[in-house]
């Protein structure tokens, strides 16, 4: 059965002016990312991995080509329009966590709930829920700052997971924290995606995520080198 | 996102740096400090100033004949002044109005001659509260109703004719007519202001007795002086009063058109006390927008996450704005624990300022009280109020655009 497309890059470059200098970091490159896929994009330094996620997560845009989310073009989309898209569709987790200093647990993982307006009763049980799932329940009244590494990138999948994006685009997730809690971040980002159907996208060197991803696609110097499955 | 959770992260980040937010707040303390201390000086002195001057013969609101303030003169009346005073009394607002006639006139006694200024008062009405000469009586006693020869001079102008209590004076005068006219008068008092050119000038004559020398009738007079409790209603007492007399024979006019210098001096120390005030403020906004702008650019990264996972650049301005108005709101709180007990002495007891103005300061010849002490009024209180949040939230909005225009992706660098 064809599963629905999440992604969809059609021949999308990006090409930077440095001084007088083009620097081409992505080379008409196109790929399609289904739902419910745990992929990961791997590749040495500058071949374009963050740039790839930076256009999916319209935070960035192609100097040409088209990125298509859930079968709209980003291309034309306004700042607020893009905003929005990324505020409802899109989950990020950050490399450096980026979690809001001044909030607890449990606020950065409703923040984006609360940007969208939920109600604060359903806010409660869906976050509650999600805090319980990440193993951080007990924790949830903590600032970052009172939390492990490994615990505020929980909270980051939390607040990542609890507006049910379209996709997660993680970056170098399991960078900065210590093999066992990188297994741990990996298993519950496995879970989500085994149980809950969460499509996930890493961009990583990390060679214990390359060994989970079901699909591995190599970047050399902005273009696809290897498309597959994971063997 | 509601208002509240906007509220509470730009409180919360406030007070991440506590030292750096205490010293901004007690900038703008400073600044509610310098604001009140300026205005409310102001607010008293002007109204000391304004009610004095009233006091000097015109009153705050004066009912007179349409030319009489531009060329005073004998000749212009007005009649039925005790209809008049019976109108103007129900009218909210005015606590007592008095008939006067105002007139010059040359005064001679036994060795010399003198050109000066009369008032002419009814000793049965006239209180000292509503009357400057009244309170300085130094020598005798105001004229009675019986004392229809009594005349109270100035000390200044009772050395030039070298009068004593009792002593008789010859004044003359221009009646109605034109003719001219004289009278005799018995000193029966003798008041110091400490203004010469007031003590060398001004007599208080009988109303009753002038009325028959100048041949006025019985209500004639050269006008009524209205007296208010609060002096910024006397345009909107004179409208009121303009409507319920309805006659064209008569004028009313405020003490902004009846007593010019003092209403320009008034108007001309406001503007430059609230152009200072505009100064200490600019000083103090600077203050607010170098916090604020620190306060954004360390959280660059926090902004730039925030618009990543779906923040509308419009809810980040409001974060940093509502953060000028957390430290607006703090420093009022802490001006307003400053301020109080130095507002509650200077409105109580003041400062006396005699030892180096002394006690006959004058300006445009109306003696200054020189206790300083403090009045707030309530538009004015409400002026620093919105002033110091206008100011606060302007001081803002360069930061708050900053904020806006950072790009997720420049930002964080990476996802």
């Amino acid at each position: 059965m064809n599963r629905k497309s999440i992604v969809e890059l059609n021949q999308i470059c990006k090409i930077y002016q440095q001084g007088k200098l083009q620097v081409t970091a992505v080379d008409c490159l196109s790929l399609q990312i289904a739902q419910g896929e745990f992929s990961a994009l791997y590749g040495p330094s500058g071949s374009g991995k963050t740039t790839v996620l930076n256009m999916i997560g319209a935070l960035d845009e192609p100097s040409s080509g088209d990125v298509i989310i859930e079968g709209k073009t980003l291309a034309g989309m306004d700042r607020t329009a893009l905003s929005r898209l990324r505020r409802d569709r899109i989950g990020f987790v950050f490399q450096a966590y980026n979690l809001v200093p001044v909030l607890t647990a449990y606020e950065n993982a409703e923040f984006v709930l609360a940007l969208q307006g939920v109600p604060i009763r359903e806010r409660r049980q869906r976050v509650m829920s999600i805090l319980e799932e990440v193993g951080l329940a007990d924790l949830a009244d903590r600032r970052p700052d009172e939390l492990s590494g490994g615990q505020q990138q929980r909270v980051a999948i939390a607040r990542a997971i609890a507006p049910e994006p379209a996709i997660i685009l993680a970056d170098e997730p399991t960078a900065n924290v210590d093999s066992a809690t990188a297994n741990g971040l990996l298993d519950l980002m496995e879970n989500l995606n085994s149980n809950k159907g969460v499509t996930f996208l890493f961009s990583t060197h990390d060679q214990r995520v390359m060994d989970r991803a079901r699909r591995l696609i190599e970047l050399k110097d902005g273009k696809i080198a290897s498309d597959g499955v994971s063997p | 996102m509601t208002f509240t959770d906007l509220a509470t992260i730009s409180w919360r980040s406030l007070l991440r740096n506590k030292r750096r937010t205490f010293l901004t707040a007690i900038s703008v303390a400073f600044g509610v400090f310098l604001s009140v201390t300026f205005t409310a000086s102001g607010d008293y002195s002007y109204t000391n100033m304004i009610d004095s001057s009233a006091t000097m013969g015109l009153g705050h609101i004066t009912i007179e004949s349409p030319n009489f303030n531009d060329t005073p003169s004998l000749a212009l009346s007005i009649s039925q002044t005790d209809k008049i005073q019976d109108l103007t009394s129900a009218i909210p607002g005015i606590e007592a109005s008095f008939s006067r006639i105002l007139g010059q006139a040359i005064f001679a006694s036994g060795s010399k001659t003198v050109g000066g200024q009369f008032m002419a008062i009814d000793p049965t009405k006239e209180k000292t509260q509503y009357n400057f000469f009244l309170k300085y009586i130094e020598q005798g006693h105001l004229f009675s109703e019986d004392e229809s020869r009594g005349i109270v001079v100035g000390a200044k102008l009772a050395e030039k004719l070298k009068l004593r209590l009792r002593k008789k004076v010859v004044y003359t005068l221009t009646d109605k007519k034109g003719e001219i006219v004289s009278a005799v008068a018995r000193v029966s008092g003798i008041f110091r202001s400490g203004e010469d050119s007031i003590d060398g000038s001004m007599v208080l004559l009988p109303i009753k007795r002038i009325r028959e020398i100048l041949n006025y009738k019985e209500q004639e007079a050269s006008l009524v002086a209205l007296f208010i409790k609060d002096q910024r209603q006397a345009t909107d007492i004179a409208l009121q009063t303009s409507q319920i007399l309805q006659d064209d024979s008569i004028k009313v006019l405020t003490y902004k058109e009846t007593q010019r210098e003092i209403a320009g001096l008034v108007a001309m120390d406001r503007a430059s006390n609230y152009f200072l005030q505009f100064l200490v403020g600019l000083l103090i906004a600077a203050g607010i927008l170098n916090t604020i702008l620190m306060n954004v650019m360390e959280r660059t990264k926090e902004f730039g996450m925030m618009m990543a996972v779906g923040m509308s650049p419009g809810k980040i301005v409001s974060i940093v704005l509502i953060e000028s108005f957390w430290i607006g709101l703090l420093g009022l709180i802490l001006g307003a624990l400053i301020t109080l007990p130095f507002y509650l002495y200077m409105s109580e007891v003041g400062l006396d300022l005699s030892r180096y103005i002394g006690t006959d300061y004058n300006a445009a010849g109306v003696l200054i009280d020189p206790v300083l002490k403090f009045i707030l009024f309530k538009e004015s209180a409400c002026a620093i109020v919105t002033g110091i949040f206008a100011l606060t939230m302007a001081a803002g909005l360069y930061p708050a655009f900053r904020a806006s225009r950072i790009t997720p992706v420049d930002s964080l660098k990476s996802i």
